[in-house]
């Protein structure tokens, strides 16, 4: 189902409330910070994933100029259930969108520019190519800029995933999203075993590039399921993990099990560390670009 | 000059918002970017800031109401 073609009312509704939000979950929202990276990205013909998934920290992202652009259209070929961003037909690629994502990048003074997409099943390459030239556009543009592209799993073709690798990011993300158990439900498009092998074949191909992935609490897994998890992404030679909470953005997606605690995001980070994670990014608004120079600059080092 | 702070279109969709608490009583000085009002939105609670330094005249609704998107929810008495 396109999400399009929802009923207005649907999109109104909250969803099935846990009661009170909790306190952790406040963000704040001012109007005229927003409005001019808002005003940027539209006079460039460009999507940001921070208003496409209605992120809660635009405000507090967009006030400090950063953003996380969203590449290949704001159409996704996917649809899945805890995600916001509107399924359907994609438009052609933009040929222009490589050099305008570096033109924004440059006038926001970026020092570390996170790319995403759309999920584009319907284009051969998954939409590889148009990743590799943002990242030369961004090089040309933005020198001493560092960039980390955040990618679907390009259905796990090796062809696809070198066209990126051989762009040098210097971070290569791909989130494997929840636990193995709760996948089909979640992602039915996706799959656990190919997101693992996406990150498996990055860190062996390009053992210099960091490799991050991410997931999301709430969803109604369970601890050990949790801990399992932590165990199959560090034994591909990932190095840095964001975990968060899942928050439904409208009725008609998965439903809310459970908000975790601050106490229990201490937990899950203090657990991924003494298992070896380089770098762990775990609280309840913490997402996968969410202060993305931080974790870059935590493992600089490292190789 | 009184300044109206209204309920922000925080996504293209966003038709309406529950103003769920009032973080400033009327007589409160308002500093820029201070927050005013809380609304409670799908995903979280959104303090709104104010784009204006002044005192806080008018609460145009009440804790619990819906207010529709862009609509008044407080008048700013703007310091000159």
């Amino acid at each position: 189902m396109e999400k399009t073609l929802e009923k207005a009312e649907d999109l109104q509704a909250a969803p099935p409330s846990l009661g009170k939000k909790p306190d952790w979950l406040k963000v704040r929202y001012n109007q005229e910070a927003t409005e001019e990276v808002a005003a940027l990205m539209k006079d460039l013909r460009l999507n940001t994933v921070c208003k496409e998934a209605n992120c809660p920290n635009m405000g507090e992202c967009y006030r400090k100029h950063t953003a996380t652009f969203m590449i290949l259209g704001s159409v996704c070929t996917r649809n899945c259930r805890f995600c916001n961003v509107t399924c359907g037909r994609p438009e052609a690629v933009d040929e222009e969108e490589p050099m305008n994502v570096a033109k924004a990048a440059k006038q926001l003074h970026l020092k570390h520019v996170v790319l995403t997409c759309s999920t584009r099943d319907d284009l051969e390459d998954g939409g590889a190519l148009q990743f590799a030239k943002t990242i030369r556009a961004i090089r040309e543009l933005c020198p001493g800029t560092t960039i980390e592209t955040l990618i679907s799993d390009m259905k796990g073709r090796t062809e696809s995933l070198d066209i990126v690798l051989e762009a040098k990011p210097e971070v290569l993300n791909h989130n494997v999203e929840t636990v193995k158990e709760l996948q089909k439900a979640v992602r039915p498009q996706a799959a656990y075993e190919r997101s693992l092998g996406v990150l498996r074949y990055c860190k062996q191909h390009s053992p210099d590039i960091r490799v991050k992935t991410g997931f999301m609490v709430g969803l109604g897994e369970t601890e050990e399921q949790i801990d399992r998890l932590m165990d199959d992404v560090l034994e591909t030679g990932c190095d840095i993990l964001t975990i968060g909470q899942y928050l439904q953005p409208t009725r008609e997606h998965y439903p809310l099990v459970r908000y975790a605690t601050p106490e229990d995001f201490a937990r899950y980070k203090k657990n991924a560390l003494l298992k070896g994670f380089h770098h762990v990014a775990s609280a309840p608004l913490a997402r996968s670009s969410y202060r993305a120079w931080e974790a870059l600059e935590d493992v600089h080092g490292l190789y | 000059m009184k300044k109206e702070i209204v309920i922000p279109k925080l996504r293209p969709e966003m038709q309406e918002a529950v103003v769920c608490a009032w973080l400033k009583e009327v007589g409160d000085p308002v500093k820029k970017g201070e927050p005013i009002f809380e609304i409670e939105t799908d995903k979280v609670v959104t303090q709104v800031e104010s784009g204006f330094e002044g005192t806080l005249v008018e609460q145009c609704c009440e804790e619990g109401d819906t207010v529709g998107v862009l609509e008044k929810v407080a008048l700013i008495e703007e310091t000159a």
